[in-house]
């Protein structure tokens, strides 16, 4: 690792994105819009501005406000619909209505729990193990003084945070740093595609809680390895760090969808 | 309950789940072989109208067995006429439909599946008995992680083919899972090359091969013939 870097570096980045950043700013299509919608009136609710039982404004209204076509606008409430948050009723007193609030994110976790098979997630934690081993040696070769610092900071963010909502962003802004320090765009992609799938299981607490503190050492553990050249280590540490979360998750799984068996065995 | 009988509870629930697939599976086998016998009427060669009927075995059979993700019969090769149809496997879809299961049977094609080589059918031909196989991921066949239970079938007394069912291992979990977690400790149900096919926790996934050595660790073979599988599980010290 040379402890220079060229001075130009940043600059370079900041005005040709990367192939992920290009990702997410890709033009929309019109899925997307219709996602939206959904997003913005689940949020609406959410937070009480709209509320159960209201109607919504006419099809033809909405389609105008939100800017979209007729076949958009239709696709968001038919998901909504789907979903069980609006009702649509014919008549003269017709319209689309309120009729449930969203479903939380903890629903969606624990649904996600349930769902899940251990022989899922022990094959999430086998890829994860992969991407991760191969990632941190890399980065042990190619990280610049200036990542080693971030990543120490995104490191200390982790135990900062006071949510789990944002103990888990923290958490995976650390791992997808990491894996930009490797500079392979396409491990940093699968790192990204990881970490949006299990990263909110790890955090949002259902059953057993998981301790910041305890990721946060190892986090900065593996940043020291990575300033130092140590692959070895660095990729020892990233294993067993990947292993106690696929445990956290197996874990919860067991309590969540097996805990009654116990006492029915009894 | 002390542990042991725990150990030995779930031993027998165990046993007693997988004993009632074999049982399936022979009864599978041994229609098959009736239904080949009466269409083949003396010919020596499985031709296409020998087929007929073998759909609506694998048929009833998944109506039957909900836990089975797929089940049918893969005949030898030997057995079958030149360009004839050497399988008849039916598979259970995301919808719940019942459908055929094609398979590429090219020698040499890129997707070439040579079932012949494959455990399930070649441990069932040489040993005539019933068989278990897997955790594994079913490559160019139904191409998830499963089991398969086979047992071999002959025609006019000469092997002829397999007949057997597929297992998702994530619809094996919830299966069996509540028998296991009965033990309060480590346990997990282990096939005959000593790899899990399901753990009680996190200590044992499945796929791994179990290294034995700890001398806490303790096996109890399922008595279920031929299928070479056990039940391992670990005895915390005691503490008083």
């Amino acid at each position: 690792m040379t402890p220079t870097r060229s001075p130009f570096s940043e600059r370079r980045l900041l005005a040709t994105p990367t192939s992920f950043q290009s990702q997410i700013y890709r033009a929309l299509p019109e899925i997307e819009r219709a996602d939206a919608i959904v997003d913005r009136i689940t949020k609406a609710i959410a937070l009480g501005l709209l509320k159960v039982g209201e109607r919504l404004p006419p099809e033809a209204a909405l389609s105008d406000m939100f800017g979209v076509g007729g076949a958009t606008l239709r696709e968001a409430l038919a998901e909504l619909r789907d979903q069980g948050v609006v009702e649509t009723r014919r008549g003269r007193s017709g319209g689309t209505f309120v009729v449930n609030q969203p479903r939380t994110q903890t629903d969606t976790i624990r649904e996600w729990f349930l769902s899940t098979s251990i022989s899922e997630i022990r094959d999430i934690g086998d890829e994860h193990a992969a991407i991760a081993a191969a990632t941190v040696r890399l980065a042990c070769e190619r990280a610049e003084a200036h990542d080693v610092d971030r990543l120490q900071e995104l490191a200390r963010a982790l135990v900062l945070a006071t949510t789990p909502e944002v103990r888990a962003s923290a958490d995976s802004r650390f791992h997808i740093e990491l894996a930009v320090s490797a500079q392979s765009p396409r491990l940093a992609n699968a790192e990204i595609r990881l970490q949006e799938e299990t990263v909110q299981q790890l955090w949002t607490p259902l059953a057993v809680a998981f301790d910041p503190e305890t990721a946060t050492a190892e986090h900065l553990e593996l940043v020291r390895a990575v300033a130092q050249d140590q692959p070895e280590k660095a990729q020892k540490l990233v294993l067993e760090h990947i292993r106690r979360n696929i445990f956290h998750l197996i874990d919860t799984k067991l309590t969540l969808g097996y805990a009654q068996s116990i006492q029915d065995g009894q | 309950m002390n542990p042991d009988n725990e150990v030995v509870h779930a031993a027998n629930a165990l046993t007693s789940w997988t004993s009632g697939v074999s049982t399936e599976i022979k009864e599978l086998s041994r229609n098959v072989a009736t239904l080949l016998e009466r269409n083949l009427a003396g010919k020596s060669k499985v031709n296409k109208a020998a087929l007929v009927g073998l759909d609506e075995l694998s048929r009833e059979f998944l109506t039957k067995n909900t836990f089975a993700v797929g089940a049918g019969t893969f005949l030898a090769a030997e057995s079958v006429e030149k360009g004839g149809r050497a399988l008849e496997w039916w598979s259970r879809k995301e919808s719940g439909a019942i459908g055929r299961l094609d398979f590429d049977l090219t020698p040499g094609s890129n997707r070439y599946y040579d079932y012949e080589k494959l455990p399930f059918f070649s441990t069932a031909a040489s040993t005539g008995e019933q068989t278990l196989w897997g955790p594994y991921i079913d490559y160019l066949g139904f191409e998830e992680y499963i089991l398969t239970f086979a047992a071999p079938f002959s025609v006019h007394g000469n092997f002829a083919g397999v007949a057997g069912c597929d297992i998702r291992i994530k619809d094996l979990e919830p299966l069996l899972m509540p028998n296991l977690r009965v033990i309060p400790g480590d346990a997990a149900l282990i096939n005959a090359s000593n790899r899990v096919i399901l753990g009680n926790s996190g200590m044992y996934l499945v796929g791994e091969r179990i290294k034995s050595g700890s001398p806490d660790l303790h096996r109890l073979a399922l008595d279920v013939p031929h299928l070479g599988l056990s039940l391992i599980y670990t005895t915390q010290p005691q503490t008083s």
